[in-house]
């Protein structure tokens, strides 16, 4: 029989324990917060690594001149537009791959698991297979298979244009089975009883996908696309593997930036701030994201 | 049944323990390994740091792979201790800087050269090498033979502290073990093919390019296009300082840039309209490295860029052009003479190391004429920074054989003029970096040649007066 001392021992032991499994996550977080908090203290210093002697607080003195910076501007523009753009491509494919996907066609479970062999690959090494194949001359593979239906070479990665269009297919080639999977498992959990109903009333199957998939669909729409939005807003390897932010600048998003700011030029505190802007996107992008997706779970109360 | 696993256990675990236990008197009766007795012919004491540590960082490099295996002779030789760790280039440049900057002190002997040392000397990061050499109890110059180095090189790496201005005077911050000079490789069999004449002008280069690409259905000629500053560094500003008869540089004893001046622009044009007329389609994407794999492919006329490439061109296990390869010297400019430019790589020590004289002793270890002849003879690191590794026979069969000939008097003659092409300033990479992006500009005529280097120009200035270098 336990004495009270031991029931009372017992009963801290209980009330801790949430808190004990928290344990691990929460310094997790702490270990992420230092090098975060040091990383917004330096944007607002002039941290140059090679001059210890020009370190000083400057309070928002590098953010004031990010506008003067004629490099800025395109590079928030470019972000924004490649996100925007990025993601229109990747979710508008991403649902019709999952209908596709979805529907009972033969062989159905070896097209899923190829569909897979992107995601496993580590960006990099997509970016370069893709490098290979997007060799200028008519040696590349994609030209000579453009040559053979009369199509010319094309300038994938050293031209302005070809580089932005080549980074994209990249990335969407990469992140096309992430979108197709959320909204596949979706499609998958969606109940049958609407489409009983419209089968019923002699819906046609564009009816169908108008009036009951999408709208069902949405918060699924929106979950893939809060994910590809964070990191189209982000994307860094790619570029890096491929085209370095070149040529002239044109693939230079504000990720890139940063980078070369910190690791080229050694300009910690122009770095961060740079780092700074693009993670006040990417929040700004994500909480208004995700307020549209809770309204969207709630409407369709799955 | 536990009992016989537990039996199994322990009798593993003793073979293993006697085996070490064999392997190890097998070792110390096995003797000294012969390279010892080099080294022990220098009338220095090498053991006189025994028991200390060292932590090497030096990137990756065919000459740093030449070290690796002799590490263990090093330790045997000296009793000092040395973990080492090998980082990809552009890593490593970042982590040393890193590190220097808080002056930790993890890397001691360090891989720096010309260019480097700008960066780290003015902040104090580096120890002037001098001192350990003049040191009789740390340095036998008779064994060591500082004078069998390419004068040209030490030059390279001594500087005494001055922007703008001042290499080759001044403490000896490293000691260079590579060297490259920038030279014109072409493909001797397409030129004799077509008559094509040999450059002696860059207005030639661009009508040989012409007559490459129209006759021979290849890309005229290639070289580095990437939007930083490597581009700049080998053809291109070996071109603008012929072009500007070696007087020009690109920022003047105030820190003022001077990308302005009317020959740089007109030579800027040449080379950007060359490339766009006869050079590669993805020009704006080429690293060194697939300029150099497209040459050794066989799709170039030309590419005027590393003397040593030659490695590659000419093994026929890498390149589709062994033996057709001609070495010419870069074009002259208008003057007449051309100027090439240099870059070694050399070990220097950083200021933070603990333990100097260790460090010195490793520097002098790994410089030794024995060891760069190794480096140079079984890895491949090209070019010998030592003349005596130069002259050496098996040396000079590799390379006496390329473009029969050709490359080591093109070479020999190029390093008689060759000098470092920069003029000292620690924003060498982002001044490079905004240069290259000019020449973008000019390529895809997104602005005429004038508006791209009046941007550079302004941007250069903006950078050093940021860094308080500039009034």
């Amino acid at each position: 029989m336990p004495s009270q001392a031991g029931r009372l021992r017992a009963g801290h032991r209980t009330a801790m324990l949430p808190y004990l499994l928290m344990l691990p996550a929460l310094l997790l977080l702490v270990g992420m917060l230092y090098p975060f908090c040091l990383g917004v203290y330096y944007s607002l210093t002039s941290y140059f690594l090679q001059y210890p002697h020009l370190f000083r607080f400057i309070g928002l003195g590098n953010y004031v001149k990010l506008p003067g910076d004629p490099l800025f501007a395109y590079s928030v523009q470019f972000t924004l537009v490649y996100t925007a753009v990025a993601v229109l491509i990747q979710v508008s494919l991403g649902v019709g791959v999952a209908l596709l996907l979805h529907a009972r066609i033969v062989g159905r479970g070896v097209l899923r698991a190829m569909m897979l062999m992107p995601l496993m690959m580590p960006p990099v090494i997509t970016a370069l297979m893709w490098k290979v194949m997007m060799a200028s001359t008519k040696a590349g593979i994609l030209n000579y298979l453009l040559g053979l239906v009369g199509l010319g070479p094309v300038n994938w990665l050293g031209s302005v244009n070809g580089a932005i269009v080549s980074v994209l297919i990249i990335d969407t080639w990469g992140n096309l089975p992430f979108v197709s999977l959320i909204l596949l498992g979706g499609l998958q959990s969606l109940p049958y009883e609407p489409y009983e109903a419209a089968f019923v009333d002699g819906a046609g199957s564009v009816e169908v996908f108008r009036y009951i998939t999408l709208p069902l669909l949405k918060p699924f729409i929106i979950l893939a696309t809060t994910f590809r939005v964070m990191d189209s807003l982000r994307i860094f390897d790619v570029i890096y593997a491929t085209t370095v932010g070149g040529p002239a600048d044109a693939t230079m998003n504000l990720h890139m930036r940063a980078f070369f700011y910190a690791f080229q030029w050694y300009q910690m505190g122009m770095g961060m701030a740079y780092a700074m802007v693009l993670l006040a996107l990417v929040f700004v992008a994500s909480y208004v994201l995700m307020g549209y997706w809770r309204r969207a779970a709630e409407q369709t109360e799955l | 049944m536990r009992t016989r696993l537990r039996c199994f256990v322990w009798v593993g675990l003793v073979s293993m323990v006697a085996l070490v236990c064999l392997a190890s008197i097998g070792e110390a009766l096995a003797g000294e390994s012969p390279g010892l007795a080099y080294f022990r012919q220098a009338k220095i004491n090498w053991r006189q740091f025994e028991g200390q540590k060292l932590t090497i960082g030096l990137n990756k490099h065919q000459y740093t792979e030449s070290l690796l295996p002799l590490i263990g002779e090093f330790e045997a030789l000296t009793g000092i201790k040395v973990e080492y760790l090998i980082l990809p280039e552009n890593e490593y440049g970042a982590k040393l800087t890193a590190d220097l900057s808080q002056q930790r002190g993890e890397f001691t002997v360090i891989m720096a050269g010309a260019m480097r040392n700008w960066g780290y000397v003015p902040p104090g990061w580096m120890v002037p090498l001098d001192d350990f050499l003049k040191n009789p109890k740390l340095t036998d110059p008779s064994w060591y033979k500082l004078e069998d180095f390419f004068p040209g090189l030490i030059a390279a790496n001594r500087w005494n502290g001055k922007f703008a201005g001042g290499t080759g005077e001044g403490p000896l911050w490293s000691i260079p073990v590579m060297s490259e000079s920038y030279i014109l490789p072409y493909r001797k069999d397409i030129f004799d093919q077509y008559k094509i004449k040999v450059p002696t002008t860059y207005e030639e280069m661009a009508e040989a390019a012409r007559q490459v690409k129209q006759k021979a259905g290849i890309d005229g000629l290639v070289a580095r296009g990437t939007a930083n500053f490597p581009t700049i560094a080998t053809g291109y500003l070996s071109g603008v300082k012929s072009y500007t008869d070696g007087k020009w540089a690109e920022l003047d004893e105030k820190m003022n840039a001077q990308f302005t001046d009317p020959r740089v622009i007109k030579f800027s044009q040449i080379w950007t309209d060359m490339l766009r007329e006869s050079g590669p389609a993805n020009w704006a994407n080429m690293t060194w490295y697939d300029g150099m794999e497209t040459f050794a492919a066989g799709q170039a006329g030309m590419y005027p860029d590393c003397d040593f490439f030659a490695a590659t061109y000419e093994d026929p296990k890498k390149s589709k052009v062994a033996g057709k390869v001609g070495y010419a010297l870069l074009p002259a400019g208008p003057g007449g003479s051309t100027y090439s430019g240099l870059f070694t790589w050399a070990l220097g020590m950083s200021k933070a190391t603990k333990n100097k004289e260790a460090a010195w002793l490793f520097i002098q270890w790994a410089t030794s004429p024995r060891t760069l002849l190794n480096a140079t003879v079984e890895y491949k690191n090209y070019n010998p920074t030592r003349v005596s590794v130069m002259n050496d026979s098996r040396t000079q069969k590799v390379m006496g054989g390329w473009g029969n000939g050709t490359y080591l008097k093109t070479v020999q003659e190029n390093l008689k003029t060759a000098r470092i092409a920069w003029v000292p300033n620690p924003e060498r990479p982002r001044l490079g970096d905004t240069w290259a992006r000019a020449l973008h500009e000019m390529y895809f005529k997104r602005l005429t040649p004038e508006q791209a280097m009046q941007r550079a120009n302004d941007e250069v200035n903006k950078i050093f007066t940021e860094i308080g270098l500039r009034k």
